[in-house]
């Protein structure tokens, strides 16, 4: 909501604050002013010029030169315009100043004379479009004195947030009620300017009257049911539930035309386009009460007839957008004898719209329902000054101020004459409603204690009234501004703490008892894994959980864009275009990890969602540096993180690889979950014999990590090897349990390394693994410490080195016994694998 | 035999005293204490044939002896070691340390897990709820009718007609509220989902901090205690805290929490901020509690959601929001 300080201030005349001192107190009304334009800005350097002598310029027919007095005494001026009078005053931009556009004005010869300054047209100070001529100031000023000022235009706009419970926010005056101290007693609506403006010659009575005193104009209220009428005009509401009064005004004679200055400057101030001054007078008055307001040229409604209903099947009307728009029969029409003429609470109808050569209005101040507005501008995916303020509910009981105020102003800027009677449609009475306040639940629930007395002069000034008044009981009158909002008795508890000021409450800490709800496992492994990996040298990325169609099996059915226009059934593919997007601005050594969730469809069409943990790695194992080795990640180093991750994650399950085969193989056993099926793990994002799974403790598959396909990747063919994993994470992970510590051994231990020849189809890790199972209960440990091929090898052999650490518990191991254990384990290796030591 | 072993103390101390260098040293500790061919060790295999009242004194003498003979290598040690002119080092010392890839948590992640170990130390535990949520969590049960202009406030992305990806984390109130009992003390940190457009200030998935306090006799004087203990303890000691009438629909009072930081220079100066906006937050709405079968006459509560993007964003002096989202691991790489 834009509105003008200076607006502000007229409607509320008490207001003593600087446009500072009421931004800073809005902002504690919860209205807070999101930015505020000093409207005087551009016109600092321009004052106010009194040309002492216009004559011809004496090189020149079209050139005026003047003698003008300004801030430095007279100067001459070349002036343009042809009608410049003497004894005159007219915005003066002298010598160093510079206009709102940024020139800046110099000392000029102009034809053989001296011209120091310039005598300016609105259009030059961006104040109207009005170029053809200076701008003539009616009044007399002091000379020099600062242009702005004396013309009323050193105002500030300010953009107040309005929140959607307060409807009663979106006019001056609501804003106004706000500031002033009296609150809503503070408000008085001037009277309007007498000045005719631009030949309308304000020829109507009353023009220049006061609200309270519109009856001057002679106006005067017909009150009808549904039905009511007057000046030969109609009106009728079909249905009253969506319309609930409706107020009629005609006005003949009017002159249409643009706006008197003041009335422009006005709606500019607010923000607003001046268009005509019946439209003007219209918004102006929205803008200064809240309550839209509509002029229909009353020639163009056939029969002069008003009906407030619903649209029939096929109908359309011309928006004054110009928008052709189908209407449905859930949509409130205005319409004449025939066909609609306005979207009820939306927009008006082209055909019925005020032009130059209307003379006779019918002026509407109506009141629609909320939600019946809200659906059908959603449903016509438009919003309106008028939509937005009957969405979030118009004043009911300031509609006969708003009727009035908007005759007058018509009369005095558009000429004209009310003919009859103000027709009132008022099918449903008003009943303002009573809310009820417990004294003591105000303490209750803001811990401070307020006495009646208190509560009652708190509500007072926003025009809260006590109906009746018992033991722990006050029930309040509720004013029409806020009647949409305040329903309830916390509403007006909320209203004591507003307006008691939110600072003032006091700030201290209470003892608490500690909550139910136990912290969340899933958040306590995700901590744990954020660590580890970043630990790990691994960065961590965040990425959206949406991604284009085929990278998921979830759409959504509103999206921005066809890039994220579903849920992701996996984490992998969207960090991998991350590691592109690295590559492609030249960073080529590349470790991220994301925790994140992945969407499948699921039952009863919820997708089932799981937490994930994605990790690539791409480029050197370790920063370059002296006596480093240029090593790039494979994949035995994503089927270490695959570890890390399984032995915090599954605690139980183990990594192991996929041998040949095709991408994404059913793992041997067939025990995997259908969820980890279902959710695709990246499935296919691997090279075929070059991954890993993870499986849990139970058998099934939690994860896949391996090489990633270069067709699943977009990188230039140099790029080399990327490895990554995506690992689903349990739902609700186990505690860890605790570990229970080994002794340290007392014994020394016995080493013995021993290097087999492995021909190629055997598998390094079966050796491995017999090696182990075959050196029984004195084996401690068994490790891989060496790969090594050479043409000193049978052809097609391997050599594995494997070094076997022997040791018992209370004494120490004699050689023999080693040497039995390790031909234990050399038979056991010979039997599983049919592989023999090197001689 | 005791003489021998005086005569041998003398001959070692003597030897060591002379030794030059670390290598001499060695050789005298083999001559005279090595097991096989050391002169002591030798006597000391002599003792056995002693009497039985002279072995008690010759054995005491030979360990003193072979303590003192022990101690005075040492010392010579030391002294050769003390003595020894410096030599060059043979090592550059001003070569890099060998390195590691480092790897860094994510900044938002980072917002998020300090804001937890505040609330921890406030008592509080943490709790999740689904991305994918219904109009009834999302919207209705917090007494956000969907035909309220409140409803717009967050345009929604949608799976299917009442199906959603949640604009916010507060479904989680409604969650967990259904099942557990008061009292309630929890953050429920998560991403959410909004139908905006990329730019310098929003993403369409952002993560977001709920919080939840229900119990008997909770008061606005304690929502605003706590808050104001949260914001000064993240933001500093000498943050001020305003707390300004708002509207959410599932508060109520509601209000917005702005912080003003004491911001010190390198020069040492201090410099205050404007106020900053960093919560919305307020009273728990009793429909809000009567939707989850809460009697709102007894509890009473409060609630907040925070953007720990933004957090991180002020935090880091980051200008557009979207960085956080690139994961150019030269920006992350910067928030060791």
């Amino acid at each position: 909501m834009k509105v003008s300080y200076r607006w502000l201030r007229d409607v509320a005349p008490g207001i003593g604050l600087t446009a500072d001192e009421a931004t800073a107190r809005l902002a504690l009304r919860g209205a807070p002013v999101e930015e505020v334009d000093d409207l005087s800005e551009g016109l600092r350097d321009i004052v106010i010029g009194q040309v002492l002598e216009a004559r011809p310029h004496p090189n020149a027919d079209r050139l005026t030169l003047c003698r003008v007095m300004g801030p430095d005494g007279e100067v001459p001026v070349v002036c343009g315009a042809p009608d410049v009078r003497s004894g005159s005053y007219y915005p003066f931009a002298p010598v160093g100043a510079v206009l709102p556009g940024g020139f800046k004005i110099g000392k000029r010869k102009i034809r053989g004379e001296f011209s120091q300054g310039m005598l300016c047209s609105e259009r030059e100070l961006e104040l109207g479009e009005d170029h053809a001529g200076i701008m003539l100031l009616e009044g007399e000023f002091d000379p020099g004195a600062p242009f702005a000022k004396a013309a009323g235009l050193d105002d500030f706009r300010f953009d107040v947030e309005v929140t959607p419970n307060r409807g009663d926010l979106l006019s001056h005056v609501g804003i106004a009620r706000e500031l002033h101290p009296r609150g809503q007693d503070g408000i008085v609506l001037p009277a309007f300017p007498r000045t005719g403006g631009n030949g309308t010659g304000g020829s109507g009575a009353g023009a220049g009257g006061h609200a309270e005193t519109a009856g001057r104009a002679g106006a005067s209220f017909i009150r009808g049911g549904p039905e009511a009428g007057s000046a030969g005009v109609r009106i009728h509401i079909e249905d009253p539930e969506l319309c609930p009064r409706y107020l009629g005004a005609v006005i003949r004679g009017v002159t249409v035309g643009p706006s008197p200055g003041w009335l422009a400057d006005r709606l500019r101030a607010a923000g607003a386009r001046p268009i005509n001054n019946v439209v003007d007078a219209t918004n102006y008055v929205m803008l200064e009460l809240g309550q839209p307001l509509h002029a229909f040229d009353l020639d163009r409604l056939a029969d002069r007839t008003i009906v407030v209903g619903r649209a029939r099947p096929g109908e359309s009307l011309v928006t004054l957008d110009g928008e052709a728009r189908a209407v449905t029969p859930e949509m409130l029409m205005i319409r004449d004898a025939r066909d609609p003429v306005a979207i009820a609470g939306v927009m008006g109808g082209r055909d019925s719209e005020v032009s130059d050569a209307t003379a006779d209005i019918l002026l509407e101040c109506a009141l629609f329902e909320p939600k019946q507005v809200r659906a059908t501008r959603r449903a016509l995916r438009m919003s309106t000054d008028a939509s937005y303020r009957f969405e979030r509910g118009v004043d009911p009981t300031a509609m006969e101020t708003a009727a009035l105020r908007a005759v007058e102003l018509i009369l005095a800027a558009a000429g004209g004459s009310l003919d009859g009677e103000v027709i009132d449609a008022c099918p449903v009475p008003w009943d303002a409603p009573v809310v009820a306040l417990r004294p003591s639940r105000v303490k209750h629930l803001l811990g401070v204690e307020f006495t009646p007395d208190k509560i009652i002069s708190l509500l007072a000034p926003l025009g809260y009234s006590v109906a009746t008044q018992g033991d722990d009981r006050i029930e309040f009158v509720v004013p029409g501004h806020r009647s949409y909002d305040t329903l309830r008795e916390v509403d007006l508890i909320e209203e004591v703490a507003r307006t008691h000021g939110y600072d003032v409450f006091p700030s201290a800490l209470s003892p608490f008892r500690p909550g139910t709800v136990p912290d969340d496992p899933l958040f306590q492994l995700e901590d744990r894994l954020r660590a580890r990996l970043a630990g790990d040298g691994i960065s961590e990325a965040q990425t959206p959980a949406l991604g284009p169609a085929g990278h998921g099996d979830v759409p959504l059915l509103n999206p921005m864009s066809a890039d994220e226009s579903c849920l992701r059934r996996d984490r992998l593919p969207g960090l991998l275009t991350h590691l592109e997007r690295n590559m492609s601005r030249g960073v080529r050594d590349v470790r991220l990890f994301e925790l994140g969730t992945a969407f499948a469809p699921g039952g009863d069409s919820v997708p089932a969602e799981s937490a994930r943990v994605a990790v690539v790695l791409h480029g050197r194992r370790e920063p370059m540096q002296w006596g480093g080795s240029d090593r790039r990640f494979d994949v035995y180093d994503i089927a270490r993180v695959m570890e890390l991750i399984a032995e915090e994650a599954w605690p139980g399950g183990a990594v192991v690889p996929v041998q040949g085969g095709a991408a994404g193989a059913e793992p041997d056993g067939g025990a995997a979950p259908s969820t980890a099926e279902a959710s695709g793990l990246a499935a296919d994002a691997f090279v075929a014999g070059r991954f890993f799974e993870v499986v849990n403790a139970a058998g099934g598959v939690v994860g896949r990590g391996g090489e990633i396909r270069p067709a699943a990747i977009d990188l230039p063919p140099w790029a080399g090897t990327v490895v990554g994993t995506e690992i689903e994470l349990p739902a609700s992970p186990d505690p860890r349990a605790a570990v229970t510590a080994c002794e340290l051994p007392d014994q020394p231990a016995s080493q013995r390394d021993v290097a087999f020849l492995v021909r190629g189809e055997v598998a390094a890790g079966e050796v491995l693994r017999a090696a182990r199972a075959g050196g029984g209960h004195l084996l401690e440990e068994a490790g891989l410490f060496d790969l090594y091929t050479g043409d000193d090898l049978p052809p097609g052999t391997r050599s594995v080195a494997i070094r076997l650490r022997f040791r018992a518990r209370g004494r120490t191991l004699t050689d023999k016994e080693v040497d039995r254990a390790c031909r234990r384990v050399l038979k056991k290796v010979k039997e599983a694998t049919g592989v023999e030591p090197r001689s | 035999m005791i003489e021998e072993l005086r005569k041998l103390q003398r001959d070692a101390l003597a030897a060591i005293r002379e030794a030059r260098d670390a290598a001499d040293l060695e050789r005298i500790r083999v001559r005279y204490l090595g097991r096989r061919e050391g002169r002591l060790s030798g006597l000391l295999r002599g003792l056995g044939r002693l009497s039985a009242q002279e072995r008690p004194a010759a054995g005491a003498a030979a360990n003193r002896a072979k303590r003192s003979l022990g101690d005075a290598l040492k010392g010579r040690l030391a002294e050769l070691a003390a003595a020894e002119p410096r030599r060059e080092p043979d090592l550059d010392l001003t070569l890099p340390p060998r390195r590691k890839w480092r790897g860094t948590i994510h900044p938002v992640s980072q917002a998020v897990d300090d804001i937890w170990t505040i609330f921890r130390g406030l008592g509080f535990t943490r709790a999740r709820g689904p991305e994918v949520d219904t109009e009834w969590y999302n919207f209705v049960a917090l007494n956000t009718p969907l035909d309220h202009p409140a409803a717009d406030e967050q345009d929604t992305l949608y799976l299917a007609p009442g199906l959603l990806l949640r604009s916010h984390t507060s479904p989680v109130q409604i969650r967990t509220m259904e099942k557990y009992p008061p009292p309630i003390r929890i953050i429920a940190p998560g991403m959410v989902y909004r139908r905006d457009t990329y730019d310098a200030t929003h993403t369409p998935a952002f993560a977001q901090i709920e919080g939840l306090v229900v119990d008997e006799g909770v008061t606005f004087v304690d929502f605003k205690a706590t808050l104001a203990e949260f914001a000064r303890r993240f933001w500093g000691p000498g943050t001020q805290v305003r707390f300004r009438p708002s509207f959410f629909p599932f508060t109520e009072p509601s209000a917005e929490v702005d912080v003003k930081r004491v911001i010190v220079r390198e020069d040492g100066s201090e410099e205050e901020t404007d106020w900053i906006e960093i919560m919305g937050a307020g009273m728990v709405d009793p429909a809000v509690l009567d939707n989850v079968g809460y009697d709102s006459e007894r509890y009473t509560g409060w609630a907040f959601g925070m953007g720990p993007a933004r957090v991180a964003l002020l935090r880091h002096g980051v200008r557009d929001l979207r960085l956080f989202y690139e994961n150019d691991m030269r920006f992350l790489g910067q928030f060791t």
